[in-house]
């Protein structure tokens, strides 16, 4: 085998042209155009019942949206920055990931999260084919590509062709496994931490964790 | 056996967009209330998704938060929290307050503009 292995799964892939230089963290919302929509108005009206009864507040709804931006996107880099930069915790990590998550402040919503490291022989890729199922706490809302049809479909049977289209070309002696989660189990991908990182702070290290290499979509890079 | 409309793993389906597009507004708040929801354990993501299969066949002609939306209306009726015509009857009114054109005249469209 050639090359240093923690290059491994990057071969083949910085010629690769696609889009993912911009911080994945942070999708563009879209504007709300026009009058709103049926369900949107089923789900305010929803929301306001509720508000009505004394059983939840506005702020409840308002502050869950704030931590859905801009908290919870990033303790996925977080906790894997720890991984990398401390044994014992991804032992902990590895062994149970909702309470090595709460070590460092963030709850999960799911019974169980099962934490998977890439290997040079093992490539991990996660999915829930029958919904959405994501580990929110840690990474935000899934993309709209995770909660596609075409996604679910497709990347249980043809893992490489889809990783292909992420711009991740695999060695064909690497295993792929996909990871099919659910309301009570969800996983988080530890990529392998890329040669040249050595020294780096938490935080430093945090910033090349995007999301697609913490749901195995694409891997860490250093910074062009 | 494929049984329920979400189990689309194994299908043969055609390239992934990878780009994501974001979130409406009205699509963080729906997917706020559904969480606060969840949080205050009046519901389950089980229980959801239990309502959301139970769409059937309009769940694949259905947006993601439409669905989600559907079935938290679903649930919430089902534990008796509002009744369909409380439901219909707030929405009426947030219509208004919105200021979309209905089968309800101008004057009242006029009162709720403040």
């Amino acid at each position: 085998m050639s090359g240093t292995p923690h290059d491994h799964y990057a071969s083949g892939h910085d010629d690769q042209a696609h889009d993912h230089d911009h911080d994945d963290h942070k999708p563009v919302n879209e504007h709300d155009d026009g009058p709103p929509g049926e369900y949107e108005i089923m789900s305010r009206a929803m929301q306001e019942l509720l508000e009505q009864k004394g059983i939840i507040t506005a702020e409840q709804v308002t502050k869950r949206m704030e931590q859905f931006d801009e908290e919870f996107p990033y303790h996925g880099g977080q906790v894997v920055a720890r991984a990398w930069v401390d044994p014992a915790f991804k032992q902990r990590l590895l062994a149970d990931g909702r309470a090595a998550c709460a070590e460092m402040g963030a709850m999960l919503e799911a019974e169980r999260l099962i934490a998977v490291e890439n290997t040079p022989q093992v490539h991990n890729v996660i999915v829930c084919t029958l919904c959405s199922c994501y580990p929110r706490a840690l990474l935000g809302m899934p993309p709209t590509w995770y909660k596609s049809r075409n996604y679910r479909s497709r990347v249980v049977f043809e893992p490489r062709s889809v990783l292909r289209e992420f711009g991740t070309v695999l060695p064909d002696n690497v295993t792929v496994r996909v990871h099919d989660s659910n309301a009570d189990m969800r996983y988080l991908v530890v990529p392998m931490r890329p040669a040249g990182t050595e020294g780096w702070s938490e935080e430093k290290l945090a910033g090349i964790l995007s999301r697609d290499t913490l749901v195995g979509v694409t891997v860490p890079r250093l910074p062009a | 056996m494929k049984t329920i409309p979400s189990d689309i793993g194994g299908e043969p389906a055609g390239p992934v967009d990878t780009i994501d597009h974001g979130m409406r507004h009205w699509e963080r708040q729906a997917n706020a209330f559904r969480s606060v929801v969840q949080l205050k354990k009046i519901t389950c993501t089980d229980e959801l998704r239990r309502a959301a299969e139970e769409l059937g066949g309009r769940y694949k002609d259905m947006q993601y938060f439409e669905i989600t939306t559907s079935a938290v209306r679903k649930v919430l009726i089902e534990k008796g929290m509002f009744t369909e015509q409380q439901l219909q009857a707030k929405m009426a009114e947030i219509r208004a307050r919105f200021n979309v054109p209905d089968e309800i005249e101008s004057p009242l469209k006029t009162a709720a503009k403040k």
